[in-house]
C-alpha cells in the first residue's frame, strides 16, 4: 500500500543535512502502523513527502499504486483524496458547521447532494458526534474537534489514513477515544500510519512500530513498545 | 422509445453536471464567506465602496470640469471690427462668408449704435464714463463676434481676414481684429489652460482609481491572508485550486455589487448636493447630473463591473501565493 525506496529529503541546499536518509519502507493494505520518535526525527517530513507537499530529493514513493516520480502537478488533489489525513490542530474549516466540514472533503470531489446527505450521517454517527452537526469548530472540545478531523478524513473512504500526532493537543481519556476510533476505522479495511510521542498508546495497542532517529529509520518491530 | 446514449456521451453530461454542481458549491461557499466573516466583510466593503467613490466622484469631477472649460471656451469669442458706416446688408454678407468657415461655430453681428448702448449699459453706474460717451464725438465701430471651434486655432479667421476682398473693404484699419492683437495672448492663455485642465483631469483620475485600487487590493489580500491556513488546509484534503479560488472570487464579486450600489447612490447623493453650491463659483454639475441620470442602469453596472474586476484581480493574485503546496 505504501512503498518507500532509499528515499532522501533534504531542505535547502543539496549539501545540507538530510532530514530523511535513505528510507526505505514497505507498509501492506490493512495494517496499522506506529511511527514514533523524537522532535526532529524526520516524522513530518515523511508525512509530508507522503502527502506530496514535499517532493523527495532523492528515492522511490509508491502510495496506492500510484508513483510519484509519474505523477503531474495537476494530479496531486487527485491522489490527496485517496489519502485521509488528520492533523494534530485539526485544521478545520472555522466558518462551517460540522455538518459541513465534513461534507466538504465530499463536495471537493464532485459528489451530488444526494450522495452527501446519504454518507455524512453516518460518518457522524461513527464518530459519535450525532447531535453536533450544526456546530461550529469553536464550540467543540479538542476531541470532538479531532473527531470531526477524523470523519472528513474517512468520508471519502480512503485506503490509506495518515494521523499526525492526533492526539497531542488532547487529554488522556479523549486521545485514547481517539485511538480506539482509528482502530475502528483500520478494522473497517483502512491501512493506518499514525505518528505520536505518547509511549502509553504505543505500548498498550501492540501494533507494528516503526522507529525514526536523525532521518533514518533504527527499529520495526511487529508488536513494538517505545520507550520515550 | 427510450433515448440511447454512449458511453462518451454520458461521461461528459455528468462531466458538465459536475462543472455546474462546483461552480453552484463555488458561489454558494462565496456568498457563506461574505455572510459569516461580519467584520472582514464590512471592512472590505467599506474600503471598495470608497475606491468606487472615488472613481465615480473622479470621473463626474472630470466631466464637470471638461462641461465648464467648455462653456468658457464658447464664452471666448473673436472680435472683428468694421467701420461705422458699413451697411447693414454688406455685414450680414460677411457674416455669411465666415459661418461658412468650417472652424467657426457662430456669428453675431453688434451694429455701433448696439456696440454703444452695450457700453453704456455696462457702465450705468460710473457717471464719468457716462459724461464722456455723451461728450464724445467719435463713434463705435460694428463687431462681428465669431465663435470657433477650437480657440486654439484661429488660423483658418486669420487667413479670412488677410484674404478676404469683402471684409477688406470694411474692415476697420485702426482696431486690430481680436485674435491679432492684444486679446491674442489673453485668449490663447484661456485655450491653454483649458487644454493643461483637461489633460490634468485625466492624469488625476488614472492616479486616483490606480491608488483606490491599490488599497482595495491590499485589503482583500490581508484578508485573504487571514484565511492563509484554511487555504492550505483544502489544498491537503484534495480541493482543485479552482475550487479554493472560486469562493474567493465570488466573495469579492458580492464586495464589488454592494459597494458599487452604495458608491454609486453616495455620489449622486454628493453630486446632487453640492449642485447649488457650486454653481455660485460658476461651476455647472447639472449636465453631469443629467449624464449619470439618463444612462443610470449603465453607470451603475460599469460601477458594478469595475468593482467586481478590481476585487476578481485581487483575488487571483492574493490567492495565487498560498496555492503552491
Amino acid at each position: 500500500m505504501i512503498l518507500l525506496d532509499r528515499v532522501t529529503k533534504i531542505y535547502g541546499k543539496e549539501s545540507g543535512k538530510p532530514a530523511i536518509n535513505r528510507v526505505s519502507l514497505h507498509i501492506e493494505p490493512k495494517e496499522f502502523v506506529i511511527l514514533v520518535g523524537t522532535s526532529g526525527a524526520g516524522k513530518s517530513t515523511l508525512l509530508k513527502l507522503l502527502t506530496r507537499e514535499e517532493k523527495p530529493t532523492s528515492g522511490k514513493i509508491v502510495v496506492g499504486g500510484i508513483d510519484y516520480d509519474t505523477l503531474k502537478d495537476k494530479h496531486i488533489p487527485l491522489l490527496r483524496r485517496k489519502i485521509g489525513v488528520v492533523f494534530q490542530d485539526f485544521k478545520l474549516l472555522p466558518q462551517r458547521t460540522v455538518y459541513e466540514n465534513i461534507a466538504f472533503a465530499l463536495e471537493i470531489a464532485g459528489m451530488t447532494g444526494r450522495e452527501i446527505r446519504s454518507t455524512v450521517p453516518k460518518v457522524i454517527e461513527l464518530v459519535g458526534l450525532t447531535g453536533k452537526e450544526k456546530s461550529f469548530p469553536h464550540q467543540l472540545s479538542g476531541g470532538e474537534r479531532q473527531r470531526v478531523a477524523i470523519a472528513r478524513a474517512v468520508v471519502r473512504q480512503p485506503k490509506i489514513l495518515i494521523a499526525d500526532e492526533p492526539t497531542g493537543n488532547l487529554d488522556p481519556r479523549h486521545s485514547w477515544d481517539i485511538i480506539r476510533l482509528l482502530e475502528k476505522i483500520n478494522k473497517y479495511g483502512t491501512t493506518v500510519l499514525l505518528t505520536t510521542h505518547n509511549a502509553d498508546i504505543v505500548n498498550k495497542l501492540k501494533r507494528r512500530v516503526v522507529t525514526l532517529e536523525h532521518g533514518k529509520i533504527t527499529g520495526d518491530q511487529a508488536q513494538g513498545s517505545y520507550r520515550q | 422509445m427510450s433515448k440511447k446514449i454512449d458511453a462518451k456521451t454520458f461521461a461528459q453530461q455528468k462531466r458538465r453536471r459536475r462543472q455546474w454542481l462546483t461552480f453552484v458549491r463555488m458561489c454558494r461557499y462565496g456568498v457563506n464567506n461574505f455572510s459569516r466573516n461580519a467584520w472582514l466583510t464590512v471592512a472590505a466593503t467599506a474600503v471598495m465602496t470608497i475606491t468606487l467613490l472615488i472613481i465615480f466622484m473622479t470621473l463626474s469631477a472630470r466631466n464637470v470640469l471638461v462641461d465648464s472649460l467648455s462653456d468658457l471656451s464658447k464664452k471666448v469669442d473673436m472680435s472683428i471690427y468694421v467701420k461705422n458706416d458699413t451697411k447693414p446688408e454688406d455685414a450680414a454678407k460677411i457674416k455669411a462668408e465666415i459661418e461658412k468657415l468650417p472652424s467657426v461655430t457662430g456669428v453675431t453681428y453688434v451694429t455701433p449704435e448696439e456696440a454703444r448702448a452695450d457700453y453704456a449699459e455696462k457702465n450705468k453706474g460710473d457717471s464719468e464714463v457716462l459724461d464722456a460717451l455723451n461728450e464724445a464725438s467719435n463713434e463705435f465701430w460694428g463687431i462681428l463676434r465669431v465663435s470657433i471651434v477650437d480657440i486654439n486655432d484661429t488660423s483658418e479667421l486669420s487667413k479670412y481676414v488677410d484674404t478676404s476682398t469683402l471684409l477688406e473693404k470694411h474692415i476697420d484699419p485702426n482696431k486690430e481684429p481680436s485674435f491679432a492683437g492684444d486679446r491674442r495672448t489673453a485668449i490663447q492663455n484661456i485655450g491653454r489652460g483649458v487644454g493643461f485642465a483637461e489633460k490634468l483631469g485625466l492624469v488625476a483620475s488614472i492616479i486616483f482609481i490606480v491608488i483606490s485600487s491599490l488599497i482595495v487590493f491590499n485589503t482583500i489580500r490581508m484578508a485573504i491572508f487571514n484565511r492563509k491556513e484554511e487555504i492550505q488546509m483544502m489544498k491537503l484534503i484534495g480541493a482543485d485550486k479552482s475550487f479554493i479560488r472560486g469562493p474567493f472570487i465570488v466573495e469579492a464579486v458580492v464586495y464589488g455589487f454592494i459597494a458599487a450600489l452604495l458608491a454609486t447612490g453616495l455620489g449622486v447623493l454628493i453630486l446632487v448636493s453640492s449642485q447649488e453650491k457650486l454653481l455660485e463659483y460658476g461651476i455647472s454639475v447639472r449636465p453631469t447630473i443629467e449624464i449619470v441620470t439618463l444612462y443610470s442602469p449603465f453607470v451603475l453596472l460599469a460601477m458594478i463591473l469595475a468593482g467586481g474586476l478590481i476585487g476578481v484581480i485581487s483575488s487571483l493574485l492574493a490567492t495565487r501565493k498560498y496555492l503552491k503546496i
